[in-house]
């Protein structure tokens, strides 16, 4: 008897237990939103920049008006000088001595001094030129380690 | 064929593209290697090897520092006043580039930015200035004349307002002295860029300049700050403040004193010195003719000099006080000790003479200082003996320059008595054969006024720092050169000298003080070294009250005529030591007025004023009238027909 057969195929063996599947149950892509992202990302960089920017324009400003109170420090010293210097020279005692002079001021005749006969009640009380918080001159520097 | 055999053949060998795509790909990778490489060296070499220099490089690029100037510190008289201080100034500078037409490395040609005529015709009447030197300045070959410096700062704004091409203006400090003459020597003066140069100023240069600062900024190419770039600033130090021992007040009265002097008695200079007595404060030291430390370059230069302290004379009589003083301090003699005292007396082949003749006298110490005789003091000096003197006159300060440090200051001229000839002794013992300063004289008798304790002098009180406050001097070493015994008595017989019915000093008086003191009349020296010259010097050195000596006095007339140190300087020294005491609310020793005497007295000076007020007033009066009278004769005359 002649039997038609079809050709052995021979099977790979196979080994159920280590061979992973075939197909795979895989779960559906996320669709990411890029174009949110991106946007994200714009504002981030534009107040990045922003900030930058406004940051650089506070500090110009801050030292345009630091150059500016410099030099307003500066005109009030050059003018405290100025005037320090023309106090005291219409202080100086021969200008005063010649303004007076032109007002038809004579100088002083000779100073006596007058000896008492008897005590007067304020005799023995301690003479002061000046009261404990009588203001200073602020033109002048603070000559005496005790004021 | 190939290419088909090898992809049907070769089994596992590569196929000829892949071979060509891996070789590629290799090649790519080596060029791109190499990229890396060559970009890496030179990272590493910028950022490494180079970083430091091209650092600085960039920085020099966009940083400039900007020294800042510090500001001198003030000179103040005893109470605060100002002497010498600094404001700011403007300078106008020019860049003579501007008016000439320049060619750039291109070769471009660029036309000058202005003519140098017309900046020169507006520049200098504004400046003052020649129009011809300005311009002159302006076609200079120079990238930086100034045209003028240290000029009114509302003038510099001015010039700069007119925006002038080549013209700028800095702002830097000027030094100025608001009172002028005022104890004009001895402040002294700085040049043009405040480094002192003469005085004080000289001498304390070192506190008074300060040090200047730094301030580093970071400019764009326009020349602006670039807002967040570096900015270090390094403050300048300001120079501190010096607060002299002078009294303002009493300083005026001495220069205007020695000023009358010189005219008074035609005499070549004067000086005068008052000193505090027991601190060594020098309230005033005056000499005339005087100067301008702001108006220099015309006056005589010898004017600057301090002569208090530069010039050196012989004392004469005045000197007696001191060998007297030694003789009683080592108990040769006493204030009542009599001598019997000629009108002469020969001392190693020369002959010593008193001023007047007069016959052989009993005379007391006391008296022979009243009287000033040469004769008895060379007697007393005799007794002492050339050592003891020598040795007295040095604790005293002479031949030896004070802690003053003052430029120029002079030390005086005393021999060591080793080296002294036989006529020394008597000459020195009088006040000749050596010179002292008129400082070093004054010291002396301040000695004396301080029952004999030496005390250094000093024009400096201390210094003043930032926070305003006195930062006292240290004051020298003081030492007992007599005993308060000794000094006592020496004063008692310069009192005796001046209110003695025999005194010489009588116009040294001051009305209700007591006052001791020596006069002195001194031939010069001739400058060649040969003997005495026909000229004289004039002294009178005292204290007041003479019981209890606040202040010292000591004037110096140089060549006065008449030349007598009784007529010249005892007056001088009057008219200051009263203004001292006053200014120094000392109360008097002297005798008293009683009330109805004041007033009546008072009234007579008042009266007199009065009647020359109104003297004065009519003179004026008059001269009004007369011109009101010629004003109209003239308007007349003016008046068309």
């Amino acid at each position: 008897m002649t039997a038609i057969t079809a050709p052995l195929r021979r099977r790979r063996p196979t080994d159920d237990a280590a061979t992973p599947p075939d197909l795979r149950l895989v779960e559906e892509p996320v669709v990411r939103h890029t174009l949110a992202y991106a946007v994200v990302m714009v504002l981030v960089l534009a107040a990045a920049v922003f900030g930058a920017v406004t940051l650089n324009a506070l500090a110009a400003g801050a030292s345009v008006e630091a150059r500016g109170l410099e030099a307003r420090v500066a005109v009030a010293e050059r003018e405290y000088a100025a005037l320090v210097a023309e106090v005291a020279a219409l202080e100086d005692p021969a200008r005063v001595r010649a303004a007076a002079e032109e007002l038809g001021m004579v100088p002083p005749g000779p100073v006596r001094h007058l000896t008492l006969e008897r005590n007067l009640p304020g005799d023995g009380a301690v003479p002061t030129t000046r009261t404990p918080d009588a203001p200073t001159d602020p033109l002048k520097p603070l000559l005496s380690v005790e004021r | 064929m190939t290419r088909l055999r090898t992809r049907v053949g070769g089994g596992g060998s590569l196929h000829s593209g892949d071979e060509l795509a891996i070789r590629r790909i290799r090649w790519t990778l080596a060029i791109f290697a190499l990229l890396v490489l060559a970009s890496t060296v030179k990272l590493v070499q910028i950022q490494v090897v180079d970083a430091a220099d091209l650092a600085a490089v960039g920085e020099r690029q966009r940083a400039r520092t900007l020294e800042l100037p510090a500001s001198r510190g003030r000179i103040y008289d005893r109470d605060g006043d100002v002497l010498a201080t600094s404001i700011q100034a403007a300078t106008i500078y020019a860049d003579p580039r501007a008016y000439r037409g320049t060619t750039t490395p291109e070769g471009r040609e660029v036309p000058p930015a202005g003519e140098a005529a017309v900046v020169a015709d507006t520049l200098a009447p504004l400046l003052e200035m020649e129009v011809d030197g300005v311009r002159e300045r302006l076609e200079q070959d120079r990238h930086f004349v100034y045209l003028s410096r240290q000029v009114d700062h509302a003038l510099g704004e001015e010039i700069a307002a007119l925006d002038l091409p080549g013209i700028g203006v800095l702002t830097e400090p000027q030094r100025v002295y608001p009172a002028g003459t005022l104890a004009g020597q001895v402040v002294g003066f700085t040049d043009i860029d405040a480094q002192g140069l003469q005085g004080l100023e000289a001498r304390y240069d070192h506190i008074l300049a300060g040090q200047p600062g730094t301030l580093l900024l970071e400019r764009a190419p326009g020349g602006l700050d670039i807002a967040s770039g570096i900015r270090e600033l390094e403050p300048p130090v300001v120079g501190t403040d010096v607060v002299l021992t002078l009294d303002r007040d009493i300083q005026h009265v001495a220069e205007l004193v020695a000023d009358q002097a010189l005219e008074t008695f035609e005499a070549v200079g004067a000086s005068i010195v008052v000193s505090e007595v027991g601190t060594g404060d020098v309230l005033a030291m005056a000499s005339a003719p005087g100067f301008d430390p702001n108006v220099r370059g015309d006056e005589d230069p010898a004017d600057r000099r301090n002569r208090a302290v530069t010039d050196v004379f012989e004392p004469g009589s005045t000197q007696k006080a001191l060998t007297i003083a030694a003789a009683v301090e080592e108990g040769v003699v006493e204030p009542t000790t009599t001598l019997e005292v000629d009108d002469a007396i020969r001392v190693g082949g020369s002959t010593f003479t008193d001023a007047t003749r007069h016959a052989t006298e009993s005379w007391t110490v006391s008296q022979i200082m009243e009287r000033s005789s040469n004769v008895g003091t060379i007697q007393i000096a005799e007794q002492l003996g050339p050592e003891q003197l020598d040795g007295y006159l040095r604790a005293f300060g002479y031949g030896q320059r004070t802690d003053l440090g003052f430029p120029g200051e002079s030390g005086g001229l005393l021999m060591p008595h080793t080296q002294w000839w036989s006529t020394s002794l008597p000459t020195i013992a009088i006040g000749h054969g050596v010179a002292v300063s008129l400082l070093q004289l004054a010291n002396s008798y301040a000695t004396l006024a301080n029952d004999g304790v030496s005390v250094p002098p000093r024009l400096v009180q201390g210094t003043v720092g930032e926070d305003g406050r006195l930062s006292p001097a240290a004051m020298g070493a003081a030492r007992q050169v007599v005993s308060p015994g000794t000094a006592g008595a020496v004063r008692a017989m310069l009192e005796d000298a001046v209110h003695g019915e025999d005194g010489t000093g009588a116009r040294a008086q001051v009305e209700g003080y007591r006052v001791a003191g020596k006069t002195g009349t001194a031939r010069k020296p001739r400058t060649d070294g040969r003997g005495y010259s026909d000229e004289y010097v004039a002294t009178f050195v005292g204290m007041a009250p003479a019981d209890d000596p606040q202040v010292v006095v000591a004037v110096m007339v140089d060549e006065p005529y008449p030349f007598f140190g009784g007529l010249v300087a005892a007056p001088v020294f009057a008219e200051v030591m009263e203004a001292a005491l006053l200014a120094l609310r000392i109360p008097p020793d002297g005798s008293g007025t009683d009330l109805p005497t004041a007033v009546r007295l008072a009234a007579a000076h008042a009266e007199r004023h009065a009647e020359e007020a109104v003297e004065a007033a009519d003179d004026a009066a008059e001269v009004v009238e007369t011109a009101q009278e010629e004003g109209e004769d003239g308007g007349d005359t003016d008046a068309a027909p």
